[in-house]
């Protein structure tokens, strides 16, 4: 039973991690139409700023999370403004072809400026943990998964109560008719775009600090993303955290009583099972239906 | 559309030279009468490019030395050392065919790519083409039964690295463990690791409680950790990589498994990389290691282990290990081979690096009938003090073991 508690308790937490390294995934996929293949590297920009941050002036890794999502923000915002709203009317091939190009140049750069090596943000606290009757709960992922709530929590708020947010979804949902009733459509795709680069970089600073992460992990990052919003449903700011949390529940439980090897074979049949009985995805519907393409 | 947006251009030309850089790297040049070309597929790009560029500086230093002291001499001739360096991005099948092109290029001498899997798909090409290939970093046993002639591997097989931790352990550790649990991620390699280490467990009278598998270059140990906590044991072995080593240390600090003894893992203790990442989480880890500069044995060409260690911090700047030196004696090997060969012919340089018995910076070279280099004798090393240092076999030892390790 402990054991039972003990996986359930590391999975749900793993969930959240998920969940954060794919929020801006899915954001961007929702509002946008736009498959970023580039954001496994963002997640690794922003973990290498962390780490930076933490190796030449001693900041801590969950202080300089705020760093990278501030770069991130601006980085994103321009790339948006200057490359993607190039191809957002284009077929998805175009915008597939630039974000993975987009993709391997920021790996690529990684790998020139700070090598193929393993790296890992030492703090003295990340991988300790505290017990509750035997149940461990590291602390490190505990707050990230705090942050993949927290931040889910805000977005939601920050989509229905702001102007700002509603523009978002306005444009997200019929593009046309949004710019007809003055929204700019450039700079809101732009705002999206950067937010979520914002997150990816927070994921990245918090992922860096629990495990490791080298140039290489981008592909990997960016699939697990693709899954999660898949999972959890576009359009629905609470997807990813429902996709990360399922997924990361699916994992735990099928390392712990079927055959470790088997972990990405049941995190997929959970893909396809959902997918069948929910084509959406878990919370995807209601928003989806009310896109007007075009 | 360009002359409204400049960026798709700059994307373009950015996009061009990002490709350019990947993949064709130095030609050896056209051949000569006196030059001896080699080929070798390495994992220059791709998730295996910190090893294939470590294996390419002991190709490197090894083209570099042997030319120095005049080359290959074969037959009455001086032959020059020229390797090709080619890209297979990591992947078994691109390795393959690669080496497949060498031969097409009339090259006939080839260098192992890094890895088993890409060595396997390699040593396949090599058996059909007639090509000869020394293999510096395959070590899964399987390359060596499906009964290839031209193949031979200078580095000892997959099943010595967790037996001669167990070894070491069973004869040095205080209270020596009674009980292990392995974790093994679930590649072909490190599952014939884990093998031959429950085998010598047996043979030691240490219980093997469980083999607990993981996916492969996974960063998530959490399941197999969480099973081996419950069974308590004094011991855990690690049968990994890199990643999946510092995983596998940063887990059981998170979920509580503190075996009594300690722990220990293949390939992950020895790097640099395990030690920066992990700080005083690393402290006491043993390892298993093909190469120290504490091994024994001397060459024509690079003269004691000790002396190819400086060769190579005056090369390249950073401190020589085991993939370098498993490079650079596979180089050896081929060019002792050719030179007793006293010819460039595949067939007797074939032949001849099947007789080959000599000593090394590297130890005993000499194949068995299926090209495993069984005479030579891995080395364990434990964490301390944020170093590696040589715990096992004794006569290398640097220090004494450190039981329990933490």
């Amino acid at each position: 039973m402990t054991q039972f508690i003990q996986a359930t308790v590391y999975g749900l937490l793993q969930g959240g991690l998920f969940a954060l390294v794919a929020v801006g995934f899915s954001l961007v996929w929702g509002v946008m139409n736009i498959v970023n293949l580039a954001h496994g590297a963002f997640v690794l920009v922003g973990a290498y700023i962390a780490w930076k941050l933490n190796t030449a002036a001693g900041i801590d890794p969950f202080l300089g999370m705020f760093a990278a999502a501030a770069c991130l923000f601006v980085g994103g915002y321009v790339i948006q403004r200057l490359l993607i709203n190039l191809v957002v009317n284009a077929p998805i091939w175009m915008t597939l072809l630039l974000t993975f190009g987009l993709e391997l140049m920021l790996v690529n750069g990684l790998i020139a400026l700070f090598t193929g090596d393993f790296r890992s943000i030492n703090t003295s606290y990340a991988n300790d943990a505290f017990s509750i009757a035997d149940i461990r709960v590291p602390y490190g992922r505990l707050f990230g998964f705090a942050l993949a709530v927290a931040l889910t929590l805000a977005l939601v708020a920050f989509m229905s109560h702001t102007r700002l947010g509603l523009a978002i979804k306005a444009t997200g949902m019929d593009r046309a008719a949004a710019r007809l009733m003055g929204i700019p459509a450039r700079h809101i795709y732009a705002l999206t775009f950067a937010i979520a680069a914002a997150l990816a970089a927070a994921a990245g600073a918090i992922l860096g600090t629990i495990g490791t992460f080298s140039p290489a992990d981008a592909g990997r990052l960016t699939l697990q993303s693709f899954v999660i919003a898949v999972l959890g449903g576009l359009g629905n700011m609470w997807g990813a955290l429902a996709g990360g949390v399922v997924l990361g529940l699916a994992e735990a439980w099928g390392g712990q009583y079927l055959s470790g090897t088997l972990v990405n074979a049941i995190a997929f049949g959970v893909l396809v099972v959902v997918l069948i009985v929910r084509p959406a995805g878990l919370l995807g519907k209601p928003y989806y239906e009310l896109r007007v393409d075009g | 559309m360009t002359r409204r947006h400049p960026a798709v251009l700059v994307l373009v030309v950015a996009l061009a030279a990002a490709g350019c850089g990947k993949g064709q790297s130095s030609d050896a040049g056209s051949p000569t009468g006196d030059t001896l070309k080699i080929g070798a597929a390495l994992s220059l790009t791709g998730s295996l490019a910190k090893e294939g560029q470590l294996t390419k500086q002991g190709y490197q230093l090894c083209e570099e030395i042997v030319n120095s002291k005049g080359g290959v001499s074969a037959g009455g001739k001086s032959y020059k050392l020229a390797i090709a360096y080619r890209d297979d991005t990591s992947e078994p099948d691109t390795a393959a065919q690669l080496v497949d092109r060498f031969n097409d290029q009339a090259i006939k001498l080839v260098l192992g790519p890094y890895g088993s899997p890409s060595t396997e798909a390699a040593a396949a090409v090599v058996e059909k083409n007639g090509q000869v290939m020394v293999d510096s970093s395959g070590a899964d046993n399987n390359i060596f039964t499906k009964g290839y002639r031209q193949t031979f591997a200078v580095l000892s097989p997959a099943t010595s690295y967790a037996k001669v931790m167990i070894q070491a352990l069973a004869s040095q550790a205080k209270p020596k463990p009674r009980t292990v649990v392995f974790l093994s991620a679930d590649d072909g390699f490190s599952k014939t690791v884990a093998k031959g280490g429950a085998e010598e467990a047996h043979k030691q009278g240490i219980k093997v409680l469980a083999t607990e598998t993981f996916p492969e270059k996974s960063t998530d140990v959490s399941a197999a950790v969480n099973k081996a906590k419950s069974l308590n044991p004094d011991l855990v072995v690690g049968a990994v990589h890199l990643v999946e080593g510092i995983a596998i240390i940063k887990q059981s600090k998170e979920l509580g498994l503190k075996p009594a003894g300690g722990f220990a893992e293949t390939v992950a203790p020895p790097t640099p990389d395990f030690v920066r990442t992990l700080g005083a989480s690393a402290e006491g880890v043993v390892g298993s290691t093909q190469w120290v500069p504490q091994v024994t044995g001397e060459d024509k060409f690079f003269g004691t282990a000790q002396e190819y260690a400086s060769s190579f911090k005056k090369r390249f700047g950073s401190d020589a290990e085991y993939h370098s030196a498993e490079a650079a004696a596979a180089c050896l090997a081929l060019v002792l081979g050719t030179e007793n060969a006293g010819s460039t012919e595949p067939a007797k340089v074939r032949d001849a690096i099947a007789r080959l018995d000599s000593p090394s910076f590297f130890g005993p070279i000499k194949f068995d009938s299926t090209g495993k280099n069984v005479t030579k004798q891995m080395s364990v090393i434990q964490i301390q003090d944020g170093k590696p240092v040589t715990v096992f076999p004794t006569d290398q030892q640097q220090s004494a073991l450190k039981w329990p390790a933490q």
